[in-house]
């Protein structure tokens, strides 16, 4: 590849073109997280009724304001909780309402160098989006514990999605270390996921056996 | 579980998909040449397999002359022998016996552009690692602190990374543009251009050092009165006062004397100890030199044979 990237128009036009409509197609899918307190942070819609998934370090206390990008704000409750994972699932009730889910990808294809893109409120501004390439792909067998990304996020990222070239959510953008976007891949967050599920269940069965 | 399937939904993938391909594929293929050097505590710094059994790094990062291992993309280490280093240009040049990984490929030298879209490889341990940024500004030849001549001025965006020194800075066809390093700027991101690297590994290779001109002498800057200035008719009115002589160094044996306010040497006027290194290349060694200086109020002139300049042996920890 030599030509594509020589600085013609027919190449920058389309990719900025590109870059703006990933942008807004991710920000619908993208909350902004409110504890009360000093800050905010981001989060990512994963299901059309309404589950939110962000950073346990996000959402410390039981109850969270949920702001979407349309302005629309829910009082959602912090239903699962798992610091070791630093994740966190806050549910909201939208009624009959369908939202905008993010697509997910895949971060095992993940190569170093390919392009990622960072979603959320950094210092508090709404729906920013930063640009980057993937830093380094770890070798671990069951696929990466993080995503580190050469992209500059600042505090408020946390919790927000960072996605693939296609928009595709690989991550769950955690930490900066080094300079360095550290995201927990969303393979980790289906884990998470799975076991509030199961602790859920319990909880129930549990919940049946006494009453 | 309530989790969403993977969505098929993909609101691009025309330009943005083929960039982020290729900038993986100029990972993939560059990073083939792009090694680990062991040779200094903590995280291992990166080098290019610039030629067949030829390694560069950069020189700040080499902190031991010897026990130096390489990591080669396919997972295999071979042991490197230092062949020379140029503290000037912040290089060195390693050999090892087998390296069964590609040497690097070369961009012209016309790539380097300012706005060029760059990744800055490094290997500091098994994984390559990237940094995408753009060539943020290009100047003619330079001087670094230390004396060396870089023959183009390379200054990236690109963050700095552990082990970003001595990887090489690649074009989005992971053909390679130059060395990157942070030792020879105080930090912030500069390339060495490969015509640079190429020069310096000849020379390292033909005799194991890069030769640089030497008085044994620390100066400093300083003003000199106003009217000595006016009667000597001098084009400035600073001078590099003697505050150190090598004992038996060149300048010592010709009779230099601490408190000498060196002006010119040979036809050089010289207000600034840059002037002077400027001056004091690998051509001059064994050259006498007419040093122009200020003793006690009054001009003088001093013969000085320049010398060899000592090799400094090992990389400071400046930089990553």
């Amino acid at each position: 590849m030599t030509s594509g990237l020589s600085a013609t128009s027919a190449t920058t036009e389309p990719l900025g073109r590109e870059l703006a409509d990933l942008a807004s197609v991710l920000r619908q899918s993208t909350v902004e997280v409110r504890t009360g307190g000093t800050g905010s942070g981001s989060g990512i819609i994963w299901t059309t009724s309404g589950l939110i998934v962000t950073n346990a370090h996000v959402a410390r206390t039981e109850r969270a304001a949920i702001i979407l990008w349309d302005g629309r704000t829910f009082d959602g409750e912090v239903t699962a909780r798992d610091p070791r994972r630093d994740l966190a699932t806050i549910a909201i009730d939208v009624g009959s309402a369908i939202l905008p889910a993010a697509a997910i990808g895949h971060p095992t294809d993940l190569r170093t160098g390919d392009v990622v893109v960072a979603l959320g409120n950094p210092l508090g501004i709404a729906g920013a989006l930063a640009l980057g390439v993937v830093h380094v792909v770890e070798q671990r067998r069951g696929g990466p514990r993080w995503i580190r990304a050469d992209i500059r996020l600042a505090p408020g990222n946390s919790g927000g999605p960072l996605a693939d070239a296609h928009g595709r959510v690989v991550g769950v953008n955690t930490l900066i270390a080094n300079g360095l976007g550290v995201a927990v891949p969303v393979t980790t967050v289906a884990r998470f996921l799975g076991d509030a599920e199961v602790e859920r269940a319990n909880v129930k069965y549990r919940g049946d056996r006494a009453a | 579980m309530a989790g969403p399937t993977t969505s098929s939904s993909t609101p691009t993938g025309g330009v943005l998909e083929s960039l982020s391909n290729d900038l993986a594929g100029a990972v993939d293929r560059a990073g083939q040449s792009v090694v680990a050097i062991h040779a200094r505590r903590r995280i291992p710094a990166s080098g290019i397999h610039w030629r067949p059994g030829i390694i560069v790094a950069a020189h700040h990062t080499i902190q031991r002359d010897e026990e130096i291992t390489v990591s080669l993309a396919d997972g295999s280490s071979v042991a490197a022998t230092l062949v020379g280093r140029d503290p000037t240009t912040d290089l060195a040049v390693l050999k090892v016996d087998e390296a069964k990984v590609p040497v690097a490929s070369f961009a012209e030298s016309s790539g380097l552009r300012v706005g060029a879209l760059v990744l800055a490889l490094g290997r500091p341990g098994s994984a390559i690692t990237a940094s995408l940024g753009v060539v943020s500004a290009i100047g003619g030849e330079w001087r670094t602190w230390h004396g060396g001549t870089i023959d183009r001025f390379v200054r990236l965006d690109v963050s700095i990374y552990d082990g970003f020194s001595g990887g090489p800075l690649i074009d989005a066809g992971g053909r390679v543009l130059g060395l990157n390093t942070s030792g020879l700027s105080r930090g912030a991101a500069l390339a060495i251009p490969a015509e640079t690297v190429n020069r310096v590994v000849d020379q390292l290779l033909k005799s194991g050092r890069v030769a640089r001109g030497y008085l044994g002498l620390g100066m400093q800057a300083v003003r000199l009165p106003a009217a000595l200035v006016e009667r000597l008719q001098m084009p400035n009115d600073i001078g590099l006062m003697v505050v150190s002589a090598e004992p038996g160094g060149p300048g010592d044996r010709a009779g230099i004397l601490i408190g000498d306010v060196l002006i010119a040497v040979g036809d050089t006027p010289v207000s600034d100890p840059a002037e002077l290194l400027a001056f004091l290349g690998g051509d001059q060694i064994g050259k006498p030199v007419t040093a122009k200086l200020i003793r006690a109020g009054e001009p003088t002139t001093v013969a000085i044979t320049v010398g060899e300049r000592p090799q400094q042996s090992r990389g400071s920890r400046r930089g990553r």
